[in-house]
This record gives C-alpha cells, structure tokens and sequence, in this order.
C-alpha cells in the first residue's frame, strides 16, 4: 500500500465522488475518465479484490431496485456511476486502519459538531454491532439457531434493548474518553502539508475539468 | 425514499441544499445549547443506530421494501427537533458519500425531506397528539407512532413533489405512486417507532420527554393539516385508483352500478358541484375538519381521568 496520509486519502476520495456525481447524464466519455481514475485509485491503494467485489455486489443490488424502474437507458448511466463512486470510497473504506476514520475526518471543512457527531456515530456503529453479535450468540444459546431463528427473536423490545444496551457501553467509552482528555477535538493532526495540498489541488483542476467538459461538446 | 444523482434537476437541488444547510446552521446552534459535552454519547448513539436501522429493509407489497426513516424516533429521543435534525442529516452524509445510497447532488434534497419534514412533521404531530390525548405520559408511543408513520407520508410527497418539478416523472403519476408505497411503510416505521419507545419508557423513562399538560402552539399544525388538505388535494391524480383499474379491466367495473343505490352527497367524487379545481380543495379541507372532529372526540374519550 502507498503512504498516503488519511487525510489525503479521504480528501482525494471525495474529489472524485462529488466531481463523478455532477456529471451531465449520459455523458458516457467523461465517466469513463472518472471511471479510469476510480481503477487507478483502487490499485494504488492496493484494496482487497474480493472484498471489494462482494461490497459493490451488495450495494448495487439495491441501487438497482431504485434505478432499473426509469428504463434502462437511464438507470445504466445512473448504475454506473454509482458503480465509480462506490469503487472509490470503498476503496478508501477497505484500506483504512480501524479506529482512524476520525483523523481523516477531521482535515475536512466541516462545523465542529457535525464532525464531532460523525465521529461518534462512526465508533459507535462498532459497538453497536458488537452488542448485535453478544444478542445473536444468547439468542442461539437459547436455541434460535440460524437467521430464520435470530429473526424470529426480533422485536421491538430487542431493538429497545439493543438501544439500552449499546447506549450504556457508549456512555462508558464517552467518559474513558474524557478521562484522556477528549473534549470534542481529536488529539490528531488533521492539516495536510505543502506536498500533499498541492496533490488535492490537482485533482481538484482534474475533476472540474472533466466535469464542466462533459456539459460542453468537445467533439463527443 | 434516498434520491439518488440525476433524479433532481439543478434549481430544485440548489433550492433544497439552500433551505437544508439554513436548516442544519440553525439547528446545530440550538444543538449546542441543548446538549453540551454530557449528552454527546445519546446524539453520537442515536445516530449509529438510525443508521443501522435504515440499513435493514422490510418487504412492503408490490415487490418494494421500505426502511425506517427514524426521524420521529430521533427527535423524541433526544428530547429536540434540532437534534434530530442533525442526527438524520449525519446519517444521509454517511450514506451518501461512503455508501452511494443517496446522490451527492440529491443530498440537499434527502435531508429536507427526510432530516426537516421527517423530523418536523413527527415531532410537531406527536407534540399536538399527546397534548389531545391529554398529556398523559403512557400515550406517548401511540402518538408518536402516528406521528412518525403520518410524517413518512409527508415526507414522500416532498419527494414526489421534487421530482414532479425536477420533470423526472409527472405528478398525476409520482405522486400516488409515491403516497401509496409509503403509507405502507409509514405502517411499519409507526409500529417501530410506537414499539421502540413503549420499551424505552417501561426500561429507561428518564430517557424520554415527561408529562405535557396544556394544551399550546395548536395553530400551527391545524392551519399546516389544512394547507396540506387544500393545496396538495389538487394534484391527485384523477386516474382510477388500483381496484377501478383492474375492475375497468376486467370489464366487472359495472357490476358495482347495478347494486348501487343513489344518495345525494355534497361531495361526491372529492368536488363540490362537480366543480374540480377549488371544489376538490374544498372537499378536502371540510373533510381535513370532520377527520379532526372525530379524532379530537376520541381523544376525550380515551383520556385518562387523572390527566
């Protein structure tokens, strides 16, 4: 994997989702750019092929039932680029170190409490699905084996608890953190040097390129 | 109900981001103030978990599923509509930008209807519900699961609205189609939302807001209701509606006008006079009053006497 800063990463992630994203439909040429650019990302990244697939095969699957409806004309232009944006930020996703989302958070230029709350909400998912794990392993020590079994045990009491439980454990790791001295603001780095402004910068000129290209003709 | 890039046009989106950002600064002030650092692990927590709860979808009929939007359950959870405004907001960034469920350029337009009416609109109508049922604590899931599965209804006819005016799909036809899917699953995010916060209140009451006695701010969703009623009544669609369809189709459609028997009514077919435009508002505000009527009468009878 190449020493890409955390925040470069997610800075340069982006550039390519928010640029792909605002491209003129069917504007086939210039999201094979941005699809070109989507590869070279995942392979300098060096993500995990099979991981990759098995996330985008999962997320296309609904981004599908949403799209094929207007006709297929326009839901493969729709699913397509979907398919780039989602190349990109998984493979960001997949490379990251755990526990570190919040240190590329914090470089972007977002107000504080949103930042703040999109870090929370990003550790908590964690415990929020070690809670899951804890309740599926009781539910099968009591019998209800299998998904079938573990859905038969879904209720709005089991979601209340799951809410009760995982808010208790995130109250605990709330005041832990406070005890090393978090007050809102991660004890991290976030600003990006000279070299690596410039990098965010290029890709900036890239996309907007590319992008404003694909609402003017230039021979397509 | 997540918009996805291409579905809006330019001007709508830009309209929404615009209303939604406004909406985001101000409720991220009135956050600030209603949270502080001590209450950070319930905004942090509910978040996760409206997250994962969208995640999960459940089948509704005619082969579509439907997810819970959460938006009632957030603002009554955290005791603030500001709050729970941001809490759907983080939700609809995270999903849009790591997962591309929801466009990017959509985004504006996914947290107005989901993050401002979802919230406003459950939030408004459970504090209205309670307050008629008397203020009683034990009703708060009943009106909150009312509320929450009226507010997806609410919320989809923004949406439908937005694409109507986008000129993705015409209102005669999103519009039903886009009410009558999430009535279904304004159902289920009702049951979840009125099941969630029955447990909440047996396990942890002090989670939740405490008892309302006076009746207050009544104006503003009444004169809402009736707007909805009066405005939105003229772009339902004149088609037949599924049963006629199929009954047209099958040719038994005129079965049903041999049996009938013919009562004059004032507002036959949702008009006045068969006058369409300002009859069909009409229509629909007097019966938007009489729905009212009939539920503020329940909600006397089932008030507690201690309340």
């Amino acid at each position: 994997m190449l020493r890409i800063s955390l925040p470069l990463r997610l800075q340069l992630s982006l550039v390519i989702v928010v640029g792909c994203a605002f491209l003129k439909p069917n504007a086939w040429y210039w999201l094979g750019a941005y699809g070109a650019i989507a590869l070279l990302w995942a392979c300098l990244l060096r993500v995990p092929i099979r991981k990759l697939t098995g996330l985008l095969g999962a997320e296309l699957i609904f981004l599908s039932l949403l799209a094929l409806p207007l006709g297929w004309e326009r839901a493969s232009f729709l699913l397509v680029r979907s398919l780039i944006c989602l190349i990109t930020m998984n493979s960001f996703l997949l490379t990251l170190p755990p526990h570190s989302f919040g240190i590329a958070l914090k470089s972007l230029p977002l107000p504080r409490v949103l930042k703040e709350n999109l870090l929370l909400a990003g550790q908590y998912i964690e415990i929020l699905v070690g809670e899951v794990t804890r309740m599926q392993r009781s539910a099968q020590l009591r019998g209800l084996n299998g998904p079938a079994g573990w859905l038969r045990y879904a209720s709005a009491a089991m979601i209340g608890t799951l809410y009760l439980r995982s808010l208790e454990r995130a109250e605990r790791v709330y005041a832990a953190m406070e005890v090393r001295g978090y007050n809102g603001q991660l004890p991290t780095d976030g600003t990006l040097r000279p070299k690596e402004r410039f990098a965010v910068a290029m890709m900036c000129a890239i996309a907007l390129c590319l992008t404003v290209a694909s609402y003017t003709n230039f021979g397509f | 109900m997540h918009i996805p890039d291409g579905f809006v046009s330019l001007p709508v989106a830009a309209a929404t981001g615009l209303v939604s950002v406004v909406g985001l600064g101000i409720g991220m002030g009135r956050s600030q103030d209603a949270f502080g650092i001590r209450r950070a692990p319930v905004l942090g927590l509910t978040t996760a978990f409206i997250f994962a709860a969208q995640m999960i979808n459940f089948p509704v009929a005619g082969g579509t599923s439907g997810h819970l939007l959460g938006g009632t359950l957030a603002a009554i959870i955290l005791g603030s509509p500001w709050a729970g405004m941001l809490c759907i907001a983080t939700v609809l960034i995270i999903q849009a930008v790591l997962f591309a469920d929801g466009g990017i350029t959509a985004l504006g337009a996914n947290i107005f209807n989901m993050g401002v009416i979802g919230v406003w609109v459950g939030w408004s109508l459970t504090q209205t519900l309670q307050r008629l049922f008397g203020g009683y604590k034990g009703r708060l899931p009943l009106a909150a699961g009312i509320a929450a599965g009226i507010s997806v209804v609410v919320a989809a006819i923004a949406c439908a609205i937005e694409l109507a005016l986008s000129g993705t799909a015409p209102v005669n036809i999103v519009l039903p189609a886009m009410t009558g899917v999430h009535i279904l699953i304004g159902i289920g995010e009702g049951l979840i939302t009125g099941g969630v916060l029955t447990y909440l209140m047996t396990a942890r009451p002090d989670l939740l807001p405490g008892n309302q006695q006076e009746f207050k701010g009544w104006v503003v969703p009444v004169v809402s209701i009736l707007l909805i009623a009066g405005v939105l009544s003229l772009l339902a669609s004149a088609w037949p509606d599924g049963l006629e369809k199929v009954a047209e189709n099958l040719g038994f459609i005129k079965l049903g006008e041999n049996v009938r028997v013919s009562i004059p009514t004032p507002f036959a077919d949702y008009t006045v006079n068969g006058n369409e435009g300002i009859g069909t508002s009409i229509a629909g505000i007097i019966g938007s009053i009489v729905c009212f009527g009939v539920a503020f009468g329940i909600a006397k009878l089932v008030r507690p006497n201690n309340a």
